[in-house]
């Protein structure tokens, strides 16, 4: 029932535009797979493509090796859960489901054994002979994603499912989800610019910026070791600290001066780096909080922000930078006051002109 | 206008001002209305003596009971009845399946012949009555219900409505249908005309309404007595007015005539006026 | 119903041939279909007459066989034709009495009615229940109230001793009487017109107003008749393409006289085409209506399209 999909060198234009350029991309069966990203990156084309609802202008999609791009959508043993949950507003919730299997003559009993099954997975016996327009949001996605299940698709495609749920029910749902993707173990490809949801969610996420993949990779490798500036600035809240720096690639480890004399020691080899300006990159939990002087540099408070399990310090370095850095929940801190701050060299990070991305020597 | 927060001296004589005038005006629109029904009431030669007498008894239903008896007023509301009700099926039929192919679906040349199905709106009657006239001659459809029909399912009027109610309804919900491998006309007609039921009402009832009021091409078509459709027959017994069967008798006609369209229309008031809104604002 | 067969079954595309990628928003003859029917109807009953109309007017043609080509002598007839001349300023007569009558009563209907009350919830029924009835209904009851000896109008004349106007017989009147019949039957469109207009202007701004002092009178100039300006253009338009298609009152309230003086243009063409059967001539006289209809339409297309000149 599970499949692997492939994507070969897939393009995409709109009239003069491009929207995908020369993407591949495999998914293996049973995988959750995230495609996250901005607004207008694509994600949400190469989503409908594989469902077949946007043509495919060069490149392939198989499925199991079989290729699909030339199907008609209800061909393709792929379910979708759209963002609108697209529920038909006329009927039931046991005939959104029925829909589907009836159109493909399968007999009666074995339908009403599906959804079934369907509801009770999903916990809405209660339910199914209910319109959409009788309930609550939550409940409607679940119907969405019922409608799906029967199905017993060979993928799962949600287009940014949770985006119509408040904040409560979104967090819940996608626990949910996950606990479905367990049990299901299917595969499953979930559309998102919600880097919480990816992070979450995903045995893998694939970041795409501007037409392109920026980086594919576990949540961890894509928060740890961002392939590329775009992808280290996306991920993450708050977003990581971008300072314009010199190296000094003299010694082992590079070295990077800011423009008013900081420096901060990495962890980066220096003989993989190259000649060029770069900007050095830091996350706000590596940068501790420390007395005036004590740290690679000191900055006079701006803001804090009390998460209550640590504060974020948003400082003002001499030059006018801001830093965000991180101290504990109970921080003395207050606005005004002049901190140091302690930048952790083995979670450094360098960025070339291109967008590159340097990390620090794995241990 | 919104009712004043603050009561101000000058502005409830403005307000009574207006109200008296609002109040002369409905007169005007009741008044007629109310003659003619009394009128239906009266025996003719009282009337003849004195028009006053419509104020005071006796009343009479017999007007009424000579309308039941005598007049053809059955035969012409029967045309009526199957001509505006064919139009009506036919119109909805053909608008919903355009509307859903305009408003979804592509095929080679669908631009321009939406821009050309638009242009018909803009064509009255009175531009294609005489051709039409010598086509239906040639066919041998005048005094015929088909004859009477027909010119109806030209109107674009019903395309456009449809047209633009199904570009309202979400896309995805076509897309969800194809993905649970729907067809076209499966999509069409389990998934998107079950929701275009208010626009049907809508167009429905405007139909019928026009059809059934419809004067000048049942006028020129249907010229034999048991094919007048209502409004053409109650016109031609307009002609002997006041002689031979008397005022009261042609006012119980026009009563009889005029009720019932009136009663429908205020239970189906809602969509009249959406209609009527809608058909403007395109 | 069932055409779960309807998409061919799929075949893998043989070695070395490349399936196109499928495009559901391509355009396919076969969706045609779905608009055919309406089209055969439209082309057959509304194309194909008006082409038929315009070619029979350059002939000479009666019900059944159309004659000989005449080039413009139809229109040279009909421009030379009193009558016809004499039906044309009726027309515009007839518009010039009506339209701006019915623009403003339904303007001052619409301010008054537009409100959230049962009364005038009960007012806006009765003003647009006329509009439901067929002009033969409403033609005999305006000639019942303007007949001589039991007419309304007369019997109300009668009691304070004096003589109803003749609104029917006498020549200055007979298109007035019309005009009155007419207003009466069609007040209810432009009044739901313009309440919708109303309805649609935003409660807040009158709310700003209102903190700004502004009296009644200052808030219906500088906001609700701004608001409405487009609607107004629109309704004046409408009424116009309506109201130039005068047939019915004219036809059963004086069959055009006294002296052809209510006889309008569609009234000529019923005249010319189907009791003296000269349908050249008749479908000629459609085509001068075609074409001042044509303009009235073309300014309420461009009015609609301009949606910027809504305040």
């Amino acid at each position: 029932m599970t499949a692997d999909i492939e994507i070969r060198n897939v393009s995409k234009h709109f009239g003069a535009m491009t929207v995908l350029d020369d993407l591949s991309l495999f998914i293996k069966a049973r995988e959750f797979i995230v495609f996250l990203g901005p607004s207008g990156c694509g994600k949400s084309t190469l989503l409908r493509m594989i469902a077949g609802l946007e043509t495919v202008d060069t490149g392939e999609i198989a499925i199991n090796n079989e290729r699909i791009d030339h199907l008609p959508p209800g061909k393709r043993g792929i379910a979708m859960v759209f963002q609108s949950y697209a529920l038909y507003p006329h009927m039931s919730v046991r005939d959104n489901m029925a829909f589907g299997l009836e159109n493909i003559g399968m007999p009666r009993d074995l339908i009403d054994a599906r959804i079934k099954e369907s509801a009770r997975i999903l916990e809405m016996e209660h339910l199914l002979e209910r319109k959409p327009g009788q309930l609550s949001g939550g409940q409607r996605q679940r119907v969405a994603i019922g409608r799906a299940i029967v199905k017993e698709p060979k993928a799962f495609l949600f287009d940014e499912p949770l985006s119509n749920l408040d904040a409560a029910l979104r967090t819940r749902t996608r626990i949910e989800l996950a606990q479905l993707h367990q049990r299901l173990q299917s595969t499953m490809i979930f559309v998102t610019h919600d880097q919480v949801e990816a992070m979450t969610l995903a045995d893998r996420i694939v970041v795409m910026n501007n037409r392109k993949i920026e980086q594919i990779g576990s949540p961890m490798e894509i928060y740890d070791r961002p392939a590329t500036k775009f992808v280290a600035g996306f991920v993450g809240a708050p977003a990581m600290n971008f300072v314009e720096a010199m190296l000094d690639r003299s010694s082992r480890n590079a070295t990077a001066r800011f423009a008013d004399g900081i420096a901060v020691q990495t962890e980066i080899a220096s003989d993989q780096t190259i000649d060029g300006k770069y900007t050095f990159g830091i996350r706000s939990e590596d940068v501790r909080i420390v007395p005036a002087g004590q740290g690679n540099a000191d900055g006079v408070v701006d803001v804090l922000e009390r998460l209550g399990e640590r504060t974020l310090v948003y400082a003002r370095l001499g030059d006018g930078q801001q830093i965000v850095g991180s101290d504990a929940g109970n921080s003395r801190v207050a606005v005004g006051d002049k901190v140091g701050l302690a930048f952790d060299g083995r979670k450094s990070h360098l960025f070339g002109e291109t967008g590159r991305a340097w990390h620090a020597r794995e241990v | 206008m919104r009712a004043p927060a603050i009561s101000i001296k000058g502005r409830a004589f403005g307000d009574r001002v207006l109200l008296a005038l609002v109040i002369l005006l409905s007169l005007v629109m009741v008044a007629p209305v109310l003659w003619v029904i009394g009128l239906s009431l009266k025996e003719n030669a009282e009337l003849m003596a004195n028009p006053n007498s419509v104020f005071h008894a006796p009343y009479t239903l017999k007007n009424y009971v000579n309308t039941i008896g005598t007049s053809s007023v059955f035969v012409w509301v029967f045309n009526s009845i199957i001509v505006s009700g064919g139009l009506t099926l036919g119109t909805l039929i053909l608008s919903s399946l355009a509307g859903y192919g305009f408003a979804r679906l592509n095929f080679p040349g669908r631009n321009v012949l939406f821009v050309i199905v638009l242009f018909g709106l803009a064509v009255p009657e009175q531009a294609v009555l005489v051709a039409r006239h010598q086509i239906f001659s040639m066919l041998n459809f005048h005094n015929t219900y088909h004859g009477l029909i027909l010119p109806g399912l030209s109107a674009s009027f019903g395309v456009f409505l449809m047209t633009q109610y199904f570009k309202a309804i979400p896309k995805e919900l076509d897309e969800a249908a194809m993905l649970d491998n729907a067809s076209r006309f499966r999509t069409f007609w389990k998934v998107l005309l079950p929701l275009t039921v208010p626009a049907q009402a809508t167009l429905g009832i405007f139909t019928f309404l026009g059809a059934w009021n419809d004067y000048l091409w049942p006028l020129i078509s249907a010229t034999k007595k048991d094919m007048y459709t209502l409004t053409v027959g109650m016109a031609s017994t307009q002609t002997n007015f006041a002689q031979s069967e008397g005022i009261g008798f042609l006012m119980a006609q026009a009563v009889f005539a005029g009720a019932p369209i009136l009663i429908v229309y205020l239970f189906f008031q809602k969509y009249i006026v959406t209609a009527v809104s809608g058909a403007a604002v395109r | 119903m069932d055409d779960r067969r309807a998409t061919p079954p799929t075949a893998l595309p043989a070695a070395g041939v490349r399936a196109a990628s499928i495009d559901i928003y391509a355009p396919q003859w076969r969706n045609f279909i779905f608009v055919a029917p309406f089209l055969f109807f439209f082309t057959m009953l509304l194309l194909v007459p008006l082409f038929w109309g315009m070619w029979l007017s350059f002939h000479k043609a009666d019900t059944f066989s159309s004659g000989n080509f005449v080039g413009f002598g139809n229109y040279i007839r009909l421009f030379h034709d009193k009558v016809f001349l004499q039906s044309v300023w009726n027309t515009f007569y007839f518009v010039l009495l009506t339209v701006p009558t019915l623009a403003l009563i339904g303007l001052f209907l619409a301010l008054c009615l537009n409100r959230r009350t049962r009364t005038a919830a009960v007012l806006r029924t009765l003003f647009f229940s006329s509009s439901v009835l067929s002009v033969t209904i409403v033609t005999l009851i305006w000639r019942i109230v303007f007949i001589p000896n039991v007419g309304l109008l007369s019997t109300i004349y009668g009691w304070f001793g004096a003589t109803a106007p003749a609104f029917i017989s006498d020549p200055s009147l007979a298109m007035i009487g019309i005009a009155i019949a007419t207003v009466w039957w069609c007040i209810g469109l432009p009044m739901m017109l313009f309440l919708s207009a109303l309805q649609q202007i935003p409660q807040d701004i009158y709310e700003a107003a209102a903190l700004d002092n502004a009296n009644r009178w200052q808030t219906l100039r500088s906001i609700t008749l701004p608001s409405i300006k487009r609607t107004f253009v629109l309704v004046v338009i409408v009424q116009i393409v309506l109201q130039f298609q005068l047939f019915g009152q004219a036809w059963l309230m004086t069959r055009g006289g006294p002296n052809n003086l209510t006889k309008p243009i569609v009234l000529y063409i019923y005249d010319t085409a189907f009791r003296r059967w000269d349908l050249g001539m008749g479908a000629a006289a459609s085509e001068v209506l075609f074409i001042l209809i044509l303009m009235a339409a073309m300014a309420q297309y461009l009015v609609t399209r301009s949606k910027a000149g809504q305040a």
